[in-house]
């Protein structure tokens, strides 16, 4: 880091509001009214007026537009707007971006917010069914007409070689996936916004649930959702005027490392390293702008897209050492154990709303508010997926 | 190599006239497989693209390499999501020997038995006009690499 990426002020701005829509398979409603919703609740969170908004930001692959946006809610004048991604990668930048244009005075009252129909819209995977693929910067002509077409195709490509880097039969990983899951599924269980609220999930139904891409089962894979969420950033002296309890931002990163590939995903199969992401790299600035360590972390809302993006997370954020990861227990990583992640049920067990319900998660354990809330709980991790690049936050509470 | 072999496997083509990566394809219909070289410092520069990120020379050149490698890993896709794709097949991804920083895709019918790291080998594979370089196991004789 240079100088320069010192000046970060820890917990100079907050989230000050959450919101979201119900998750479902079929939202009925456009990304528009899903990403309206969950604004609205998030600034009636706040206690603003949706009128007073001066700024949001997206994701890149939001088909709503800031202005748009702005639009709806009747904001008087859109001041500032931006995006980040690459897609998942986004959420936690975007809640910086929006961190930064409140500190540098662009705008007072940011939004930031995913709106997506994952399940009845446009689903993901569906690619290359038509034309020639590839060109024009995207290098899809070395990955679609071979066969690799999905993102569970890559990360199984991803699973199996971290195995063998670790010399683990592929039986043995899949234990560890396993134990991502099944906590993620019992914190589903008890969250009823959760799409598998009701559904419960023993380790055997886990094995016995079908192959879609050997080594990843069905249940390594996300939900695909519809849905939005949403937050207000502030500044923390703001926030504390508004209705409801500020949460901090005490650090913000992003990170691609070096030789990152261009491209969307696929691409990341030529880095150097296919089994540490560029999370490697966020995880110093993230921890370095905060002056904590990993073992300060209450609580993680870790990306997980597929079960092994949360398992190699959790050694490049630092948790365990390289290719301990798969040895982790469901208890350890379950309300009351060690390392309690994704206390919603993540992806993998809430929704799939592409990083950003875990924002929202990792306020509400700050605030003390969660379905399954730790004891105590003052600092929170919440990450937004490689590989095409990283990016985190860290909560934590008011002083 | 079996250059003259070809077999079918689907309808997604590849992009071949791509500025930066068409030679690859080019290269390919020739049976041959060619990996862009860093006119500079004789970098490999996989993914294609003109700027070296080491010494920054712009250029286009390519160099032939021998058509072996190394499995580095894969994944048997059992869930079918393109329909040029039956499954089960599966996906490999091959280090190239005279290469290593290059990693190429390869498609293979079924659940073929595999270990990381076992020789494999190029075959060229027609596709609606296109020849694309897949990979298969190197078979006992191929594999000696002296």
């Amino acid at each position: 880091m240079t100088e320069l990426a010192h000046r970060w002020v820890p917990g100079a701005t907050s989230i000050a509001g959450i919101g979201a829509t119900d998750f479902s398979k079929h939202s009925g409603r456009s990304p528009l009214t899903l990403a309206v919703q969950a604004t609205r609740a998030a600034l009636a969170d706040a206690g603003i007026d949706p009128r007073e908004v001066d700024g949001i930001v997206r994701c890149d692959m939001d088909l709503v537009s800031a202005p748009a946006l702005a639009d709806s809610l009747g904001v008087r004048d859109l001041t500032y707007w931006g995006e980040a991604g690459p897609g998942g990668s986004g959420p936690a930048a975007m809640v910086a971006q929006a961190a930064a244009a409140v500190s540098a005075g662009l705008a007072s009252t940011v939004v930031v917010f995913r709106a997506l129909n994952g399940r009845s819209g446009n689903r993901y995977g569906l690619v290359g069914e038509r034309g020639a693929a590839g060109g024009e910067g995207s290098y899809d002509e070395f990955f679609l007409p071979f066969g690799m077409q999905t993102a569970g195709q890559f990360f199984a490509v991803v699973a199996r070689r971290y195995a063998h880097e670790h010399g683990m039969s592929v039986d043995k990983l899949s234990e560890g996936l396993a134990s991502i899951a099944l906590a993620c599924r019992s914190h589903a269980n008890n969250n009823p916004a959760a799409q598998f609220h009701g559904r419960t999930m023993t380790r055997e139904e886990y094995f016995a649930s079908r192959m879609l891409s050997d080594p990843l089962r069905l249940f390594d894979y996300c939900l695909e959702s519809d849905g939005a969420c949403a937050v207000v950033v502030t500044s923390t002296e703001r926030a504390r005027d508004l209705a409801s309890v500020p949460v901090p931002i005490i650090s913000a990163a992003q990170g691609t490392g070096a030789c990152v590939q261009p491209g969307l995903m696929f691409p990341a199969l030529l880095r150097p390293s296919i089994t540490t992401w560029p999370s490697a790299a966020a995880a110093p600035t993230l921890f370095g702008r905060a002056g904590l360590t990993p073992a300060d972390i209450d609580v993680a809302q870790i990306y997980d897209c597929f079960t092994i993006t949360t398992l190699i997370q959790l050694e490049d954020y630092g948790f365990v050492p390289r290719g301990q990861a798969a040895h982790l227990t469901e208890d350890q990583l379950t309300t009351g154990g060690t390392l309690p992640l994704n206390t919603s049920g993540g992806h993998l067990s809430e929704a799939y709303i592409h990083g950003m319900n875990h924002v929202v998660e990792g306020v509400r354990q700050i605030r003390g508010t969660s379905t399954n809330q730790v004891a105590g709980a003052e600092v929170c991790l919440v990450t937004s997926a490689p590989p095409p690049g990283a990016s985190a936050l860290i909560l934590g509470v008011d002083r | 190599m079996t250059g003259t072999e070809t077999t079918t496997v689907g309808p997604v083509v590849p992009v071949v006239d791509d500025v930066d990566t068409g030679e690859f394809f080019a290269a390919a219909a020739r049976g041959e497989l060619a990996v862009r070289q860093c006119a500079g410092c004789r970098a490999d520069l996989h993914l294609p693209r003109e700027c070296c990120p080491h010494c920054g020379e712009l250029s286009r050149t390519w160099r032939t390499v021998t058509p072996r490698g190394t499995l580095y890993s894969w994944t048997v896709v059992e869930h079918q999501v393109h329909p040029a794709h039956p499954t089960p097949y599966t996906v490999v991804l091959v280090e190239l020997d005279e290469a290593p920083t290059v990693r190429l895709l390869g498609h293979l019918d079924g659940r073929p038995s595999l270990t990381i790291g076992q020789p494999m080998v190029v075959e060229f594979v027609d596709v609606e006009g296109v020849r694309l370089p897949h990979w298969r196991p190197a078979a006992e004789e191929e594999s000696d690499h002296e």
